[in-house]
């Protein structure tokens, strides 16, 4: 039977094959008849002749014969496909709750798998992108995994390394552009002379760099562009958004934090370094002076043909410890990893996708146990129709074949609804998600599709071949009465079932585990104290230029004018800023040796502290607690004694169980040197990057003390933050038209973000164990209600000998709860082995949280409850009906 | 010779023994004194529709003149439908001979 059906399936693919069987089998006959007729005393060509004449045309019969393939297959096609429309067509209902059942998990699947794909596995819109690889320092001494690379060491680099074709640094910082009377802040990556070069990319207008512009471009201390005649090129997004694709554009000028700038290309659309929110690229000539100590510079290089990325890092690392020991001052303990660029750009957001791809697999899953029960239930109401076609004399393969064409057209609507499905849930995935890297380019493109067409025909055999397996048991009616119809539980005809139902309910119950976990995960996540109170605040980064700026007091005496302004709002409470702010993506962030002064100094043995500028009421703005001595007050001027604020963790680590206020603290500040600070403060820790991450040890210093260029502006408001935006931006405005704010926005929209990847992962989870979870219960439920129908006879007879009608509810309603809790506990046992998967992107919940089991629970309650509905409608059989009618 | 009869005699000759076809041409006109002759253009199409309908199977093995041959065996539906068939077309043949000599 099944190998009738396997050899029928296959035929298509065995065409070529048939056919030349055919051919040789023909011509042995022929060969035999003429063999006969040569024994029999003939010449050979006379025998031919006959053999030809009594015979006929082997050729023409051989084309009959290929025919006879061809139509056979098309015709029983056409004949099962319009016969299963019009057995659909009659069961609108059962059609309708298949195919919307179908479409959501082909729906669902295609979203995710185009989602896996544009940001996992297609490669970087870059020539060769293979060899491409990202280039960090570390400094296992320090524990430091992967920091940025430094301008100094970069260009020993790139001379001494030999198995990497080239290397590039790029920095990426906002900038004001002004053009006419607007200014705005684009994010602006200034690259080293190899960047366009060893990326292969080719300007789409223009040109890219030629090394003359890029050793011409330089930049001082506070990446402000020094150089003479200044080029840059734009990006696809900048040219159409300001320049309206005009290729005229190339030759014109800019103006970049004040300075005119000649434009002299535009980027492909889709070229992918560092983001896409990159607007404009500026060419960096690094001098050979550069420092060796300044960790901020991103790193790309390219491995030379034939080199391997391990053997390229070794080599690299050996170039490291060579300059380690040339230069034992800056590069003691330092050295550096290379890392391939696609798996650095999309970071771990491929497991979190793979695991939810698993999830929307297992979902699929159950929708297909789902069409498969509820065909099963049907086919065995067509057990009477399929055992008078058998008795009839039709084969079991064209019963088989007509059940699978059913689940076919049910699947195919499913597919075509599901492709639908998918774009819309695209389109919703790229407004939400769009922490993912790289999903801007998700969409439903030909693969997805191929996808779409690939799941819906596994989804076919899924969900057709258990009833069509079923359909081939089938015995040949000898009465056609119906009498199959009485028969009661035949063995193979539950167990089916029940195992169907069992799958689902483990299925749903894996689903269910893993959301509560995430949930779960995301509460913790949520209580965790930052350390600091973001309702009502408001931050705006303010990017100022060295042009006009830099030198002498000019940044301390405008932002102190900025406080003021701000405070004198209506309804702000406070206004401070930070060179860099927690939460907020902007702002210069980086570490420098701290030790007591005083203290031996041991140059390995040095702690260091993130480095923040403040202003006076930074901390109170902040909603940040002093747990020891004050805040800056103003009292910090520029001729005062340098003063600085601790962090807790690091005051208790420096001074562990003595007061660190009144002491001193060297700090090597390595543009200005290395000297004595007094601590007049101490601040509590705060989580910088986000919940996860544990507290930085940090120091801040008065921004009057020490000015800087770049201010994170922070506002506190009695209200919604929010509202508070346009007030912000017109005294930013009134204050110098030419530095707008590189986008305001509430630290609590800011923090959120943070925990964005784990909200969406949790929600998601969350939707496809809840679709499971009703899909699962939607099989239980038709489960039952067919078994009753099955057995109204039998029902019906014991309720007519006297049958208690509880006890036929307790019958019918403890089958369901049995049959959820044999799904729970193999879903529960699969969910302990599968749970390793989810642990890495758990917080603070082990993977036997008492809350999933409780969540794994309470699904065969439900079950039990769903199944009181078809044990309702045993106990409403009218025995005297059902006698009757037997 | 219409195509039912042929499938008829065909199971008949195979339920004897598992034959190419080669075999079943000269068998059936063996058995019927040389009334029915075989030619490729009815046989093979008769031995497709069978095999398609699960009556009759078939494997590939070498044959007496040493060439590679497919041999053609009756399943058990083709035994049962051949018991059908028979008794159908014996008691119809017997029917129409009656009319037949009825004067």
């Amino acid at each position: 039977m099944l190998k009738t059906l396997i050899r029928r399936l296959t035929e298509p693919f065995r065409a070529a094959l048939l056919d030349r069987d055919a051919q040789d089998e023909l011509a042995h006959h022929v060969g035999l008849a003429v063999a006969r007729k040569v024994e029999a005393g003939l010449d050979p060509r006379e025998a031919r002749r006959q053999a030809r004449l009594e015979l006929g045309d082997p050729e023409s019969t051989r084309e009959e014969l290929r025919a006879g393939r061809m139509g056979f297959r098309l015709e029983m096609f056409l004949k099962d496909a319009s016969l299963a429309a019009r057995t659909l067509r009659k069961r609108r209902a059962f059609t309708a709750v298949c195919v919307l059942t179908i479409a959501l998990g082909v729906g669902a699947s295609t979203a995710l798998f185009a989602l896996v794909d544009a940001v996992v596995f297609r490669p970087l819109p870059l020539p060769d992108p293979g060899a491409l690889l990202s280039v960090y320092d570390t400094n296992l001494a320090r524990s430091v995994s992967r920091t940025g690379i430094t301008s100094g060491n970069l260009i020993d680099w790139r001379q001494r390394m030999t198995r990497l074709e080239g290397i590039a640094g790029y920095y990426t910082m906002g900038r004001t552009l002004t053009m006419g009377l607007e200014s705005e802040v684009v994010l602006t990556s200034q690259v080293t002379e190899d960047f366009f070069g060893l990326l292969r990319t080719r300007a789409e207008v223009g040109r890219v760099f030629t090394p003359e512009e890029t050793r011409a471009s330089l930049f001082n201390s506070a990446a402000a562009p020094v150089g003479a005649d200044p080029v840059a090129v734009l990006s696809h997004g900048l040219w159409q958004r300001r320049f309206g694709k005009d290729p005229a554009a190339v030759g014109q000028t800019l103006i970049i934090d004040r300075r005119p700038f000649r434009i002299v290309g535009v980027l492909p659309e889709d070229f992918p370094l560092p983001g896409r929110d990159v607007q404009i690229f500026l060419p960096w000539g690094i001098p050979k002076t550069a420092p060796r100590d300044q960790h901020y510079l991103s790193g790309v290089a390219r491995l030379a043909p034939g080199a391997s990325i391990r053997e390229a890092e070794e080599e690299l690392k050996a170039v490291a410890s060579g300059l380690a020991s040339e230069y034992p001052k800056t590069n003691e303990g330092w050295s550096a990893a290379l890392v391939p660029l696609q798996e650095d750009l999309v970071g771990d957001a491929d497991r979190i996708l793979f695991l939810l791809l698993a999830a929307v697999g297992l979902v699929l899953m159950v929708a297909c146990a789902n069409v498969a029960l509820l065909s099963l239930a049907r086919g065995l109401e067509r057990a009477h129709e399929a055992s008078i076609r058998l008795a009839l004399g039709a084969a079991r393969g064209r019963l088989v074949a007509q059940f699978l064409a059913e689940a076919l057209l049910i699947c195919a609507a499913g597919g075509v609804l599901g492709a639908m499905i998918a774009y819309a849930a695209i389109a919703l995935l790229k407004d939400t998600a769009s922490s993912l890297p790289r999903v801007q380019e998700v969409g439903v493109d030909p693969r997805a599709l191929l996808f779409a067409c690939a799941v819906s025909g596994i989804a076919t055999l899924l969900s057709g071949l258990p009833a069509a397996w079923r359909q081939a048991q089938a015995k040949p009616s000898p009465d056609l009465l119906g009498a199959s119809m009485r028969v009661g539980g035949v063995f193979g005809r539950r167990t089916l079932r029940d195992g169907l139902v069992v799958a689902e309910v483990a299925v749903s119950v894996i689903l269910l585990i893993g959301a509560s976990l995430l949930v779960r995960s995301y509460q913790h996540l949520r209580a965790v104290d930052p350390g600091f109170d973001p309702r009502g605040v408001l931050v705006a980064p303010i990017f100022l230029d060295m042009a006009a700026y830099g030198g002498g007091d000019k940044s301390r005496v405008y932002y102190e004018a900025l406080v003021d302004r701000l405070e004198a709002l209506p309804g702000v409470v406070s206004a401070g800023g930070a060179t860099a702010l927690p939460s907020s993506p902007l702002g210069p962030d980086f570490e420098r040796p701290v030790w007591p002064a005083g203290g031996p100094i041991d140059e390995n043995a040095k702690d260091h502290a993130w480095v923040r500028m403040v202003t006076p009421r930074y901390f109170e703005t902040l909603g940040m607690r002093m747990t020891a001595g004050r805040a800056f007050d103003g009292r910090e001027g520029p001729e005062g004694a340098p003063a600085v604020i601790l962090s807790e963790g690091l005051a208790r680590r420096l001074w562990p169980g003595s007061d660190a206020v009144g002491q001193r603290l060297m700090v090597d500040y390595s543009t200005a040197g290395t000297y004595p600070y007094e601590i007049v403060g101490v601040v509590n820790d705060v989580r910088f990057t986000g919940p996860r991450a544990a507290p930085r040890q940090e120091i801040y210093l008065a921004h009057a003390q020490r000015p800087y260029l770049v201010l994170n502006m922070a506002v506190r408001t009695s209200g919604d933050a929010r509202y508070l935006a346009p007030a912000v931006r017109k005294v930013l405005h009134d204050l110098d038209p030419r530095k707008p704010a590189q986008g305001i926005h509430a630290l609590e929209d800011l923090l959120g973000a943070t925990y964005a990847r784990d909200r969406q992962a949790m929600l998601v989870a969350a939707a496809f164990a809840g679709v499971a979870v009703v899909l699962s219960l939607l099989g239980v439920h038709g489960m039952l209600s067919h078994h009753v129908r099955e057995r109204r006879r039998e029902i019906g007879i014991r309720m007519a000998i006297g049958a208690d009608r509880r006890h036929l509810l307790a019958w019918v309603a403890g089958r369901g709860l049995r049959l959820s809790l044999v799904g729970v506990l193999i879903g529960g046992a699969l969910s302990a082995a599968l749970g390793q998967g989810l642990a890495g992107l758990l917080f603070g919940v082990r993977l036997n949280d008492p809350a999933s089991a409780v969540a794994a629970l309470a699904l065969p309650l439900i079950g039990f409850l769903v199944s009181l509905h078809p044990a309702w409608r045993a106990t409403r059989i009218d025995p005297a009906e059902v006698l009757r009618a037997g | 010779m219409a195509a039912e009869k042929l499938d008829l005699l065909i199971l008949k000759t195979l339920a004897l023994a598992s034959l190419h076809g080669f075999g079943i041409g000269q068998r059936i006109e063996q058995m019927s004194d040389g009334v029915f002759k075989v030619t490729l253009g009815s046989l093979y199409p008769a031995l497709q529709r069978l095999e398609r309908e699960g009556l009759i199977d078939a494997e590939w093995r070498v044959s007496e003149n040493n060439r590679r041959a497919r041999y053609y065996a009756i399943t058990a539906a083709g035994k049962k439908r051949l018991t059908a068939e028979q008794k159908d077309w014996l008691r119809v043949s017997a029917a129409v001979t009656r009319v037949l000599r009825t004067t």
